[in-house]
């Protein structure tokens, strides 16, 4: 809930007005480049996807490799913008390496993450939603019960019983946070029921299948995607708490794992900024992108706000 | 003992199959699992683990690190004995473990293997005679030259890989408290008994300000629970010997002590003792509390006392214990470890919990009442716990009160050491090399770093091929430059190890086997003396060695 | 409620239970015997089967019973709720900060609609959402406290400090100094929403007709805002505040490490860290109690303050 609420918009109050035609719907699905923060959001994405893709050439070192100056001593404490971009760890690792490679752990966890909330929500939307009856009674039931899990501690409890892996977080939100999507979807699925061209399509003897996935879906997805990509930068967040409170994967360089590594360094006693301040930029940059396109989605769903 | 693994048919067949050069060695040694911790719970271990894995590759042996939390760690381990290969591990400084025993015994004899500490499965005879023989030779000098022996004995087998001692650090505010009278107890560092007791304040703050990154589990003289919590125990609570700075017992809550006969020992109670709630303390108080563990009811002390016969009270200040057979450590484990207990507080409680599925463990006192150099103020749960000097003591602190504070942050540790919040930072896991910084940047903090009873090591499984092999694990060991170690993973804050007994125990460690020689060389040339191959990048077996574990 | 409550309830026991491993690995202390192995195990009641634990769970958990810690060796009910009143109070603290500071520049960005002012405000706000908690904890720490030195860097009371009770404690200047810092970085990541929610709402109520006729009337710009736009779009941001005290209880699992506050979080890391399954659960369920009481709550509230929402 606080997760699109946050953003602007409103679930509950933004299902009641409903868009005008599918070829809107079509518009903004070809993302919302009308709008600058959209945009801005979408060029970061794309420097970020561009660092991920070419991480191993644009990385100097093996992001994990035990570094030793040239007479065999750790290189320790290396100071920025030396022989090493961003210096090293206090144990010999190549920080602007990490951070690249980091880029990679950062869009893996977060798209993988948004997908299945994407997909989950959506599904158990459109089905509430069409299906009605008992279908619909579980499905929301399912939702309270998923609204009732604190998410963290889950996450938490999850990453302490499973093999600690970036994939826990990816988990713990397709079990967890499709709820709002799903009932935001739900909502939506409901007034589009209603639809004369949904009627029309009932009344010519299409398949329920047909109907949700041809006639209805497509209305419901820019909604969906308003949600997924809040949901990439949620992923994010969630991989760096868990991974500072120690329940990370311990062989994925993540810029989560990163900021603990500098925590437990005492990174900031030793005024290593050039260690402590990257990652947690990037993983602004990151997480901001996903809010400002997801604005732009919602100037678009909800046209209302731009009066 | 590895030939009794071999298969020889199987082998020659293998080989056969194999064709090439590979004839004469062999079987290829399978993936090696290194097991360790996760980075974010144990860096250092992480980074030496890191290290140690390069090393053997160079040898030709294909290294798998697998990182595992503690508690899935401990489980393979000592669980599951012959799952495993090999694994970080690491003891850590207690002042009982001053008495080498425990270290030299537990961890070695064959005894111990199938379910004790000797988790690694290591058997030697030689070595069982004589760690067997020091425990019950009552002669100082004697049992030094057993327990060197012993340590000579390993040296030679290497069933560990013997890294480092670390060097504990800690710090305190020297504007608080004077220098002078901060004790560093030979092993266990400037956070101990004695410190707490004599340190004196330099100005108007009475109160020392202490650190822990754990919570406290509970404050109850019958429970061996958490690190942190046996400092508190060990405040509130009296002994009849204490372990001294020196690392050897001495009389505490005793007068005086005296070895009658081998299995005999008369104790004279100091006279004049009370408990916090105002009640004497009497030789009944004594011998009750060391009896209490040989019931039902305090099962972690039930070993310090299982070798006592008998106790008798010949009179009103004199106690004497019959044990039942002669043991050289029984001061050290029996009468430095036992806390002395009020028999009018415990005796209702102890047989209430007889009645019940708990035992002494489960009982948290509302306000814990024992007889030692501070009184029980307060507890609040993760965030403090407040001592208050015992004016009444036979020995009473200097300080105030004795205020510890659980701080998870040990950035945050730090940043109050330097405003004054903490006078005396007496947890730190953190970088040494940045509390040194600090140390030299402001004046008054004052930095103590002393080598650890403790040590971190490499267990290797020694029931399982091809670490059964003396010559093998020497090689393994070899391989590896402790120094490198000591600079690279400890940023030069520990010391090389090569036996269990530190040399903070000057007088039992054995200096003979220090400077292991290593190197890739020195390694290299014991594998091909013991028949070890290298084919095609991958070590082999010697001759007629089948892998025995095909997975 | 009750059925929420019982399917988290069961979901919790049948994590904790299934993972693999003796759940008192952690606690056996390798000197012991296997009889004394078989004690402790029959201590917490895990020799029976699955069902019977189970059912013994679930009633015990109606009397209110949380079983004993393994860790702590006592009750999981009293070990909660002497660290619960610490975590309820961040929590309060930081979202009274995060609203009063949420409102009042929501209420300003709207009127400032399409201006810099707002072109530049949102990607603020935006971004201080995006920024992790603990980052953001760590950097104000650095800042405030080990710098200047204004602020204290950890617990929630001075070494030693005494109190009569807890109102004592929370209206104690020492105890608000402590609180300063968590709940202001608390507040910073929660004040988004009460922001976006009072400048969306101000957009819809400033388009009412109500307000157009105090503007024709003449009434001055800042006296139609605060008067007849703020105070009308006020009743819906604090409906919300019920759910986000919910929210902000599992917020807090990580500013609290930071902060080295006693809190109901930070037990809940130790719990877990520590392998204590009945402390970990007992401190879960009751976080899950907070957050399904408070949405049901702001449901309601939802329901009566804005008749707009009717369940859909």
């Amino acid at each position: 809930m606080p997760d699109a609420s946050v953003a602007g918009a409103r679930p509950g109050l933004g299902a009641g007005r409903r868009p005008s035609a599918v070829g809107r719907a079509f518009r903004a699905l070809k993302i919302p480049v009308g709008d600058p923060f959209a945009v801005i959001g979408l060029v970061i994405y794309a420097v970020f996807v561009l660092v991920a893709i070419f991480a191993d050439q644009l990385a100097t070192h093996d992001p994990l490799e035990i570094l030793f100056t040239e007479d065999y001593q750790l290189a320790a404490d290396q100071p920025a913008f030396g022989e090493f971009v961003l210096g090293t760890t206090n144990l010999g690792r190549d920080i602007y390496s990490q951070m690249i490679y980091g880029t990679r752990s950062a869009l893996i966890v977060g798209l993988a993450a948004a997908a299945a909330v994407v997909v989950v929500g959506t599904l158990v939307g459109l089905f509430a939603g069409y299906m009605g009856g008992w279908v619909d009674r579980v499905l929301m039931r399912l939702a309270d019960i998923a609204f009732g899990i604190p998410f963290l501690p889950f996450v938490i409890v999850l990453a302490a019983f499973l093999e600690p892996s970036i994939w826990n977080v990816v988990l713990a939100m397709a079990l967890i946070l499709w709820r709002d999507t799903g009932r935001v979807v739900r909502s939506q699925v409901l007034t589009l029921r209603s639809r004369a061209y949904v009627e029309a399509a009932r009344v010519s003897g299409s398949g329920s299948l047909k109907i949700v996935f041809r006639h209805i879906a497509p209305n419901v997805l820019p909604l969906s995607l308003l949600y997924g990509s809040i949901s990439i930068g949620w992923a994010i967040l969630t991989e760096a708490s868990i991974s500072f409170l120690g329940f990370g994967d311990a062989n994925a360089v993540s810029w989560g794992y990163m900021l603990q590594d500098a925590y437990a360094s005492q990174a900031l006693s030793r005024g290593a900024y050039h260690w402590f301040l990257p990652p947690g930029l990037c993983i602004v940059l990151v997480v901001v992108a996903g809010f400002f396109i997801s604005r732009g989605y919602e100037e678009v769903l909800f046209p209302r706000l731009r009066s | 003992m590895w030939k009794q693994l071999a298969t020889g048919s199987a082998v020659a067949l293998m080989a056969a199959t194999a064709g090439g050069p590979a004839l004469a060695a062999g079987d290829e040694i399978r993936e090696i699992r290194l097991l360790s911790r996760p980075q974010a719970a144990q860096p250092q271990e992480f980074q030496f683990v890191q290290l140690i894995a390069q090393e053997w590759r160079r040898l030709g042996l294909e290294v798998e690190v697998d990182i595992m939390p503690w508690e899935q760690m401990a489980d393979l381990v000592w669980y599951n004995r012959d799952a495993w290969d090999v694994t970080a591990w690491q003891m850590v400084g207690r002042p009982e473990r001053s008495d080498p025993d425990e270290l030299i015994y537990n961890l070695f004899h064959s005894s111990t293997a199938p379910a004790g500490y000797n988790f690694i499965g290591y058997s030697n005879p030689e070595l069982d005679a004589v760690v067997e023989a020091q425990r019950v030779e009552t002669d100082q000098d004697a049992r030094q030259a057993l327990i060197h022996q012993a340590q000579a004995i390993l040296s030679a087998d290497q069933p560990n890989l013997m890294l480092v001692h670390p060097r504990s650090t800690y710090a305190f505010n020297a504007s608080v408290w004077n220098p002078e009278t901060v004790i560093d107890q030979s092993g266990i560092g400037i956070k101990n008994v004695w410190t707490f007791i004599g340190a004196e304040p330099a100005g108007d703050q009475r109160d020392m300000v202490l650190n822990s990154a754990d919570t406290v589990q509970g404050i109850n003289p019958l429970w061996i629970s958490g690190a942190t919590d046996s400092w508190i125990t060990e405040l509130v609570w009296d002994r009849l010997l204490r372990i001294g700075p020196d690392g050897l017992p001495q009389p505490w809550a005793a007068e005086s002590y005296a070895w009658l006969d081998e299995t005999t020992v008369e104790v004279v109670l100091r006279s004049g003792m009370a408990w916090h709630d105002g009640q004497p303390m009497t030789v009944e108080d004594v011998k009750f509390s060391f009896e209490a563990p040989m019931g039902e009811e305090v099962p972690m002390y039930a070993p310090f006392v299982g070798n006592i016969a008998e106790i008798e009270l010949v009179d009103d200040t004199t106690i004497r214990f019959h044990l039942a057979e002669p043991s050289a450590a029984f001061l050290t484990a029996t009468l430095a470890k036992v806390n002395l207990i009020p028999q009018h507080i415990w005796d209702p409680v102890l047989t209430d919990l007889a009645t019940r599925p708990e035992n002494a463990e489960d009982h948290q006192e509302e306000v814990p009442i024992g007889s030692g150099p501070f009184r029980f103020v307060s507890w609040r749960i993760n965030e403090e716990v407040v001592l208050e000097a015992n004016a009444d003591h036979f020995s009473p602190p200097l300080m105030d009160r004795w205020i510890l504070r659980i701080i998870p942050n040990q950035e945050a540790a730090l940043g109050m050491l330097r405003s004054g919040a903490l006078n005396f930072l007496s947890d730190y896991s953190g970088d040494p090399t940045v509390l040194e910084g600090l140390a030299g940047e402001l004046a008054e903090i004052e930095l103590a770093s002393t080598t650890d009873i403790g040590f971190r090591y490499v267990a290797f499984n020694n029931r399982r091929p091809p670490f059964n092999d003396p010559a093998f694990r020497n090689a393994l060991s070899r391989a590896v430059n402790r120094d490198l170690i000591v600079g690279a993973a400890f940023r030069g804050f520990a010391v090389p190890s090569n036996s269990v007994i530190s040399p903070a125990l000057g007088f039992w460690h054995n200096e003979a086997i220090d400077g292991l020689e290593t190197g890739p060389d020195v390694a290299q040339s014991l594998l091909e003396e013991a028949g070890y191959e290298v084919i095609g990048g991958r070590l082999h077996y010697p001759e007629g060695i089948s892998e025995a574990l095909s997975e | 409620m009750a059925f929420v409550l019982w399917a988290v309830a069961t979901i919790l026991f049948l994590i904790f239970r299934l993972m693999p491993g003796n759940p008192l690995a952690a606690y056996i202390d390798p000197t012991f015997t296997e009889e004394q192995q078989a004690a402790l195990i029959a201590r917490f009641g895990l020799d029976k089967s699955l069902f019977e634990q189970y059912l013994l769970y679930l009633w015990n958990l109606m009397q209110g019973q949380l079983g004993d810690s393994f860790f702590y060796r006592q009750p999981v009910g009293s070990l909660i709720l002497q660290v619960l009143p610490n975590t309820l109070v961040l929590a309060l603290g930081s979202l009274i900060v995060a609203y009063i500071i949420g409102v009042i520049a929501g209420a300003y960005l709207a009127w400032k609609r399409g201006t810099w002012i707002e072109g530049l405000g949102i990607p603020v706000v935006l971004t201080t959402r995006a920024a992790p908690e603990f980052w953001v904890g760590m950097v104000l720490l650095a800042v405030f406290s080990f710098s200047f030195g204004w602020f204290p860097a950890g617990g929630a009371s001075s070494p030693g400090a005494e109190f009569d009770g807890y109102l004592d404690l929370y209206l104690s200047w020492d105890f608000l100094s402590h609180l300063f810092l968590p709940a202001l970085t608390l507040a910073i990541y929660f004040h988004g929403l009460p922001l976006l929610l009072m400048r969306s709402n101000m957009l819809d109520v400033m388009n009412e007709d109500f307000v157009t006729m105090a503007r024709i009337k003449g009434l001055s710009e800042f006296s139609v805002v605060v008067r007849h736009g703020a105070r009308n779009a006020l009743l819906p941001v604090m409906t919300s505040f019920a759910f986000a005290v919910g929210y902000q209880m599992q917020g807090s699992v990580v500013v609290e490490t930071v902060f080295s506050w006693p809190g109901l979080g930070r037990m809940l890391v130790g719990a877990v860290s520590a392998g204590d399954y009945a402390l970990a659960q007992g401190a879960f369920l009751l976080i899950a109690a907070v957050v399904v009481v408070m949405n049901l709550v702001a449901d309601l509230l939802y329901g009566v303050l804005d008749p707009r929402v009717s369940h859909a």
